[in-house]
């Protein structure tokens, strides 16, 4: 019996999740959401020189971090850490945006963990991505 | 105070039966005050004068040492040496750490030793202590003094990194003399830091060279650093000369004194404002002239500051503002209010030019006031009345009042890069408020132009200097005369006049995203005609079918036909424009409805329309490009 009804739950709780991700529309537009993706866009310039060098990779969590500050001259580890973090502030907001656009403002963790999935399989090869508890390079 | 813990077994080794030549000694474990070393081994060789000391382990406080292997050689006294040396040596190599690291660094140091080793110095070089990222060589000398030394440490070449590379220096050569003696339980220091070359960053800062020195003079006594007189000077950007008293356990700052008399902020803005400044609206611009400041401190409270700046000029990059000659006197204090002055000669915010300015104001602790402030622009002037501005929990808030005098609009257009518009707009603001990033109105902004009125109501602004600024408002416009406006934006003549209601208009980064818009002439009698050409324009407004509609044999006969009434709405939502006229027909609108003879009616046929594409028809139009863009 409790076996059964763990499974029982065990499958409402996985419906939800997919009920979720399959309601929430990822693409969905809005002036704010365009403006972040577009100073995302302007920063990748300056970021993808920083990711083919290993110094910075995608986190589990949907955001970036500084892997391996060493991989960069001294003189731009200064906006190294600059940019990591306005790109931080772009994505949180992304997703807040993306949950609020959708009507359901308590979706952001999910579509945060959705596409923290996004960016790893997007990611270029020879970039480094959180897994497990350390780094692994695509 | 030496004792042996376990055991030590002395080895005499007879050479000859006359003379020790040398002498064994090994112990398990030796303690000293705070100190222990296993497995400790002593060796004098008599014979070529020289003792060797190792040590397995060594615990000393939170420092450990392992491999430790200490070389005194004497052969110089009897002129034996391989080295050519005339003074005895002693050669250390060991291999070092703190408690709580996990890897080990390695020292090793090659000294000469004096003939007498308390006064004289002691010359070392080649010392190198080497880690993970870490490439220390150096050079050392000691001269002892009574209750103290003299030390000169020389850095040739050194790089060092901490883990996340954020703390990192390379290339690095410098020279640090301290000179240090213990008074009862005061440790009186001086020291001269001199960083001749090499670059470094310590996140946030980077330096890309060399040149800085500090200097200190103080002493320590318990966890308690007072400096007597301390200088930082920092190469081209200026002299810091600051003294003070600090707990080094909890950082409590007892006292504080810091002067800079003269910072040159051309290079003190890239090295050590810009990295602070994260994504404010100051993190891109250009800096220079001079400015000064001095602060007191006492048991942790700021108690005064005095920033004061000369012909300073600051010109953003993004061209969002400028200030030029800037001059500031701005004195502040805990306790008493303080009047600041500001004034500059000149400058541009968002495009509109500033004239010269004069600022003076109230400070009382972490609020502000002054009574009124006027700004020249253009022709005319911004007057600032009742301003009151706090700091509360790190957020500006403030209020003011605003009134803008006649500014002529051909200067306005130019600054603003519009087409040029005629006659004057003057503007009365009645109470502005900021508060969390967003700035209000309250009651009407009414803008007087085009010969008409033009009134902004519900004016919020969010975030206005910052890449997404948001603007909301309701806007009327009430008999502009179209005559003058049709002129300026080369639209083909109208005669008439114009009315407009903006409602619920939102824009992002200056661009509409959503509004209900309805334009159309004013009620009343007046002269009304259109000219050919505006026909034409207005029928590309409607798209393609609306140009079809037009009696092509009619317009070749005439060049101004009258009219009635025209009106031309949109509602935007989405990037789409849902587009209407005065009067629907089936299928479409009516845009301008004629009247006596020779009278013209203009359709509309798209009812929806991209606002891009909108936005590109218009541009077409007022171009006076010919070839519409109809699709």
């Amino acid at each position: 019996m409790k076996k059964l009804l763990l499974s029982l739950f065990v499958i409402v709780s996985i419906l939800t999740a997919n009920w979720v991700a399959a309601a929430a529309d990822l693409e969905v537009n809005t002036p704010a959401i365009a403006a972040l993706k577009a100073s995302m866009q302007a920063r990748h310039g300056q970021l993808s020189p920083f990711y083919s060098a290993g110094a910075i990779g995608l986190t589990k969590d949907g955001m970036i971090a500084v892997k391996d500050a060493t991989a960069v001259p001294l003189s731009q580890r200064g906006s190294l850490s600059g940019l990591v973090s306005a790109e931080n502030a772009d994505r949180a907001n992304l997703y807040k945006e993306i949950a609020t656009a959708n009507g359901h403002a308590e979706w952001q963790g999910d579509i945060q963990n959705t596409f923290a999935g996004r960016w790893i399989d997007k990611a270029q090869s020879g970039w480094f991505y959180q897994s497990g508890g350390g780094w692994a390079k695509k | 105070m030496l004792r042996l813990a376990v055991f030590a077994s002395l080895l005499v080794l007879m050479q000859s039966a006359s003379a020790i030549s040398s002498l064994h000694i090994t112990a398990d474990s030796v303690t000293h005050d705070t100190a222990t070393a296993q497995q400790l081994e002593l060796m004098v060789d008599l014979a070529s004068t020289t003792v060797t000391a190792k040590a397995v382990h060594i615990q000393y406080q939170t420092i450990e040492a392992r491999n430790a292997n200490i070389l005194l050689d004497y052969r110089a006294l009897n002129n034996q040496n391989q080295h050519n040396q005339s003074q005895p040596s002693l050669t250390l190599n060991t291999d070092l750490k703190q408690n709580t690291d996990t890897s080990w660094a390695k020292t090793q140091m090659y000294c000469l030793l004096p003939k007498n080793l308390a006064t004289e110095s002691w010359d070392c070089s080649n010392g190198k202590f080497t880690a993970q990222r870490i490439n220390l060589p150096f050079s050392l000398s000691v001269l002892p003094q009574t209750k103290g030394f003299i030390a000169n440490i020389n850095l040739q070449n050194a790089n060092f990194s901490d883990e996340a590379g954020l703390h990192a220096a390379e290339k690095l050569n410098g020279h640090l003399t301290l000179v240090a003696k213990q008074e009862g339980d005061t440790l009186n220091f001086n020291s001269a830091l001199n960083w001749q070359t090499g670059e470094v960053f310590w996140q946030p800062l980077y330096f890309a060279n060399g040149g800085h020195e500090l200097q200190m003079q103080g002493n320590l006594k318990g966890d308690i650093i007072t400096l007597d007189n301390a200088t930082l000077k920092l190469d081209k950007v200026g002299d810091l000369n600051f003294s003070g008293k600090i707990n080094t356990k909890n950082y409590t700052l007892y006292k504080l004194d810091a002067d800079l008399p003269s910072l040159n902020l051309t290079e003190a803005y890239p090295l050590l404002f810009k990295p602070f400044l994260g994504k404010t609206m100051l993190n891109d611009a250009e800096l220079n002239g001079k400015a000064a400041l001095n602060i007191h401190v006492v048991d942790s409270q700021l108690k005064t500051f005095k920033i004061k700046l000369e012909d300073v000029n600051i010109d953003d990059k993004n061209h969002k503002f400028a200030f030029y000659n800037v001059n500031a006197d701005i004195p502040w204090s805990y306790d008493d209010a303080t009047k600041v002055s500001f004034s500059y000669n000149n400058g541009q915010l968002l495009n509109m030019p500033l004239g010269r300015t004069n600022i003076g104001a109230e400070v009382n602790r972490y609020s502000l006031v002054s009574p009124s402030i006027t700004l020249p622009i253009l022709d005319g002037t911004f007057k600032l009345s009742d301003i009151s501005a706090a700091r509360i929990n790190d957020n500006w808030y403030w209020h003011l009042r605003a009134e803008l005098t006649p500014v002529s609009m051909p200067d306005a257009s130019r600054a603003f890069k519009l087409p040029i518009m005629q006659g004057k707009a003057s503007a009365e603001i009645p109470l502005v408020t900021y508060s969390g990033g967003i700035l209000t109105t309250d009651g009407e902004i009414v803008l007087n132009v085009f010969d008409g009125k033009a009134t902004v109501t519900q004016l919020t602004l969010q975030n206005p200097l910052s890449d997404a600024p948001r603007l909301s408002a309701d806007m009327n416009l009430r008999n502009l005369d179209m005559g003058s406006l049709t002129r300026t934006f080369s639209f083909g003549a109208i005669e008439g006049k114009l009315d407009g209601d903006v409602q619920d208009l939102e824009m992002l980064n200056w661009k509409p995203i959503k509004m209900d818009a309805k334009l159309q002439s004013s009620d009343g009698k007046y002269l009304k005609k259109i000219s050919q050409r505006a026909v034409e324009n207005i029928s590309s407004l409607g798209g393609a079918g609306a140009a079809a509609a037009v009696q092509r044999s009619v317009l070749r006969f005439f060049n101004e036909f009258n009219y009635e009434k025209m009106g031309l709405s949109c509602i935007l939502r989405n990037n789409i424009c849902e587009m209407s006229g005065i009067e629907s027909t089936p299928g479409g609108y009516v845009i301008v409805k004629g009247s006596g003879i020779p009278a013209i009616t203009v359709l509309g046929y798209n009812k929806t329309v991209g606002w891009g594409e909108l936005v590109d028809r218009v541009k077409h139009v007022i171009d006076g490009n010919t070839k519409l863009i109809v699709k």
